[in-house]
């Protein structure tokens, strides 16, 4: 077995970037004396910078979005069509974080809210955008007032608006407050939800960068994605692709919940351990007792067993060769007293409550899910429902417009795959008494 | 066709249901109207501020029966249907009338192995209704909700799309439950960050009086 090796360096004398610890950074003035908005002031006012060397610099730091795809942003960046003055381009920041297990952006937003501004201005500026949203879910009421605040001030400064900092380069944010659904999550359902409409994703293509809110170019990226932004400018792209995992660098901010004795969101660059994140950072397994699985990147990445981590970092590689993915990097611990079933039985819960009900195989497919995982919990399954199961989840992944179907399916697969004896002994147990039916090998 | 089908698979809401609000409290004042105009021109169509005049109803009316939602859609200047499918898309809008404080419990998948179910049903048998039920003295509906994002701090709640409260124990609903007979609804929570605990020795707003931290999260006893 190959040694337990970290990818994030000396990761125990790490500074913090994204969320330096700095009293009240989350105020305009406090974050003025810390570079705040420096890295925007060398964009648009000096020559060292034009779009494409914005561009170029996101490029070369390798910064992949933190959303839970994991798409380049500098290419995503120049996907853009070239500017035409009489079309209108648009950015969308994505805040809506709705996957279950991920609450990373909210507490970027709450201690970092002028870093999120700053990184929306730049990459307008990168991509000649005029307007930017900024998407927050409904249920961060607090938080989109507090940003409604900041955004307030950062106007009233010269930083957003007409002619930032006495440059010829003008851009708008405006705050669009959700209502409540997973979906939005998705980008093109969050441009139809930004258009007023119901949150129902769109067919892809034509992609976001050439037809995207209203029918005009536009651009999504995630909040975390955004605030390294700012980072990449002031201390250069070269920088930024040293920290952590090389192929997935930067910083990242790991939200860890669940059975550990410290949860919370912790940032630390790419490449960490996940024994190391367990143990020393979250501070080890509640209660002493030994862990059974976890979820690396929110609800819909498939679940990895405790005896499947070994020497697994956070980062895209390391988790597609263990059997799963970084997806949003908020991790859940379970120990060993869970019930894996009934927990598998509430996240198809979550996804039949959340499909939109646009496409056949999601809206029915999440429902039967749902259906046969409860038969199951309640005992009264039999061993071949777990085939179907299976069957099943065939049937929805890849056929729906969006991929929600898949986020549905995938978690329902691999934990029957990788916690098959549980199923079918729940299964088993019920079906002796009825004559023993079924004969076991 | 006999009675093979009995009665629709979906329940369909009331074509045409008694209006719930007079119609002389039925208006917009004049800021309100003025507020509206200003979403409307930050949006390149009038649609996209079709949400925020929902919430406004929503906040004014307590929730958005149809004649709300014409009233709204007449003032953004956008067809009923319009606004009555975004209406009715998303969860947070609530389209029947539901108690003055709507708890909204988390039993996502965090909050349910932290104990998310112990404190939905603990309410549920301290206020004596169900999830998705209004008390008979129409102060409290509780909802079982889906992922709050708020997962380091589970359990949590949310109190009428507003303010968290996190790391829930059984003291703590009798206190918030007893507040909120009051009208006392909790200030806006931080949660301390686990590394600003052990760098900064604390939480790093100083403009926030309520502060929570990973210290003080409940064990429930019935951990799943």
């Amino acid at each position: 077995m190959e040694a337990k090796k970290t990818k994030a360096g000396d990761w125990r004398s790490y500074q913090r970037v994204l969320l330096p610890p700095v009293k009240d950074l989350h105020k305009l003035d406090v974050y003025e004396k810390h570079d705040g908005y420096k890295a925007l002031r060398e964009v648009v006012t000096t020559d060292k910078w034009d779009p494409t060397s914005v561009t170029n610099e996101v490029k070369k730091s390798g910064l992949k979005g933190r959303g839970g795809a994991g798409f380049p942003t500098g290419l995503k960046w120049s996907f853009m069509p070239p500017v035409n003055p009489e079309i209108p381009r648009f950015l969308c920041c994505n805040g809506d974080e709705s996957e279950p297990g991920t609450f990373k952006d909210r507490q970027l937003m709450e201690y970092n809210p002028h870093l999120v501004l700053e990184g929306m201005l730049i990459a307008s500026y990168a991509m000649s955008i005029k307007t930017a949203f900024l998407y927050i879910r409904g249920e961060f009421a607090d938080w989109i007032t507090l940003m409604e605040e900041e955004l307030e001030k950062a106007y009233a400064k010269g930083y957003v608006g007409k002619n930032i900092m006495g440059s010829d380069f003008s851009c708008d944010i405006v705050i669009h407050k959700g209502a409540g659904a997973y979906i939005c999550g998705e980008e093109s359902s969050l441009m139809n939800s930004l258009e007023g409409k119901r949150a129902y994703p769109r067919v892809k293509p034509p992609f976001p960068a050439q037809k995207g809110v209203w029918g005009y170019p536009t651009t999504i990226n995630n909040v975390e994605t955004l605030a390294c932004a700012p980072l990449i400018i002031n201390r250069g792209g070269e920088w930024f692709s040293k920290i952590g995992a090389p192929s997935h660098p930067g910083p990242v901010l790991y939200g860890i919940s669940g059975h550990v004795n410290r949860p919370g969101v912790y940032e630390y660059p790419t490449g960490m351990l996940i024994t190391d994140l367990i143990d020393e950072v979250a501070g080890g397994m509640r209660g002493g007792k030994k862990m059974k699985a976890l979820i690396p990147g929110g609800s819909s990445t498939p679940i990895l067993r405790a005896d499947m981590i070994d020497g697994v970092t956070m980062d895209a590689d390391s988790l597609r060769e263990a059997g799963s993915m970084m997806g949003t990097s908020g991790m859940l611990i379970m120990d060993e007293d869970v019930d894996i079933i009934s927990w598998l039985r509430r996240i198809t819960h979550f996804y039949h409550h959340e499909s939109c009900g646009q496409c056949t195989p999601c809206r029915e497919g999440t429902g039967w899910l749902e259906n046969i995982v409860t038969r199951i919990d309640e005992g009264k399954g039999n061993v071949r429902d777990l085939d179907l199961l299976l069957d099943l989840c065939t049937q929805m992944e890849g056929r729906t417009v969006c991929a929600l179907a898949d986020a549905a399916a995938w978690p329902v697969r691999y934990t029957i795959t990788r916690f098959r004896e549980e199923f079918e002994t729940r299964c088993l147990k019920e079906m002796a008494p009825s004559g023993g039916v079924l004969e076991t090998a | 066709m006999g009675d093979f089908i009995k009665h629709p698979v979906v329940d369909m809401p009331e074509r045409m249901p008694a209006p719930a609000i007079e119609a002389d409290k039925l208006v917009f004042t004049d800021d309100e109207k003025k507020q509206m105009k200003t979403w409307v021109s930050r949006y390149p169509t009038a649609d996209g501020a079709i949400m925020r005049g929902l919430w406004l109803a929503q906040e004014k009316f307590g929730f958005l029966p149809p004649e709300v939602i014409q009233l709204v859609a007449n003032e953004i200047g956008i067809p009923y249907a319009n606004a009555y499918g975004v209406a009715t898309f998303y969860t947070q809008y609530f389209k029947e009338k539901k108690g003055k404080h709507v708890l909204d419990i988390c039993t996502c998948f965090s909050c349910q192995l932290c104990g998310g179910y112990d404190m939905l049903h603990y309410i549920e048998e301290k206020l004596g209704v169900h999830k998705g039920e209004t008390t008979k003295d129409g102060l409290f509906t509780i909802q079982e909700a889906e992922c709050l994002g708020a997962c380091g701090s589970a359990p949590m709640l949310q109190i009428t799309n507003g303010p968290f409260v996190h790391n829930l124990n059984k003291e703590k609903v009798d206190a918030l439950l007893d507040a909120l007979k009051e009208d006392k609804i909790p200030a806006f929570t931080s949660v301390t960050l686990p590394q600003d605990e052990d760098e900064m020795g604390g939480n790093r707003r100083s403009d926030v009086s309520s502060i929570e931290s990973y210290s003080v999260r409940p064990v429930s006893e019935t951990l799943s």
